[in-house]
């Protein structure tokens, strides 16, 4: 089965309860397609960065799948006649990598804002840091 | 004759003639009085970074190559090379679509 992950943003005035119910139902669509959910991630309540539905925070969820093209597309269908929704991409990918740079928590009830656990920078962060360019 | 002569030309490189200032490849520019360019040979800053890792996720690395106002810097000024300036073309306009880049700032 292909892999793919999809982010969506959920309304900014949703509570942590609602956001993890949310995420339970979409992921129950794969599941119940015979696909597997292997990544769950909360990005936070992070600042958008223009306006979206007369929005200026979202809640970011990340979702890492295994799952047949026919269950992605009965996902996107019902997110996007969800109206705690206000934006969703699904991308098609080589391969699921452990945690994302921007991973908060694992559900929307863990997360405590402003209290992050500082990570050690991985090799790729180091390389990261090492780009340079002259312009 | 002729023909012979020139055969002559080619064929024998001289040989025992000693290399002239400037022969050896290198370009000998005297630095007085002049203004002296030198040109680094440029290599791509994404060497070390695999085109897997180049995705929207890392917000730290595409906000390397915008300009203040979120433009994308072209490959032409930052040197990177042609796959992987498709790649981080594509991942900054995934992320601008999720509103994690702003796809313009406005003074």
């Amino acid at each position: 089965m292909p892999l793919y992950e999809t982010v969506f943003i959920a309304r900014q005035d949703l509570a942590a309860e609602d956001i993890d119910v949310l995420t339970d139902n979409f992921s129950k669509i794969i599941t119940g397609a015979g696909g597997k959910v292997v990544f769950k991630e909360y990005w936070g309540a992070r600042n958008l960065a223009y306006k979206i539905k007369k929005n200026t925070r979202g809640h970011y969820v990340f979702l890492g799948m295994n799952a047949d093209h026919a269950a992605i597309v009965e996902l996107n269908r019902v997110m996007g006649y969800n109206e705690d929704v206000i934006r969703s991409a699904t991308f098609k990918v080589e391969e699921h990598k452990g945690e994302t740079a921007l991973f908060a928590s694992k559900n929307a009830k863990d997360y405590k804002a402003g209290k992050l656990a500082k990570k050690e920078p991985s090799k790729l962060d180091l390389a990261i840091d090492q780009v340079q360019f002259d312009i | 004759m002729s023909r012979n002569m020139s055969k002559n030309k080619f064929s024998k490189p001289a040989a025992n003639q000693t290399p002239k200032a400037g022969d050896d490849g290198f370009l000998r520019v005297s630095l007085v009085n002049q203004s002296v360019f030198i040109r680094r040979k440029k290599t791509c800053p994404l060497r070390a970074i695999p085109i897997s890792e180049i995705n929207y996720k890392n917000l730290k690395l595409l906000n390397k190559f915008l300009t203040e106002r979120g433009k994308i810097l072209p490959s032409r000024i930052t040197n990177v090379i042609p796959k992987k300036q498709k790649a981080l073309a594509q991942a900054i306009k995934h992320a601008r679509f999720l509103a994690l880049i702003s796809p313009i700032k406005k003074d």
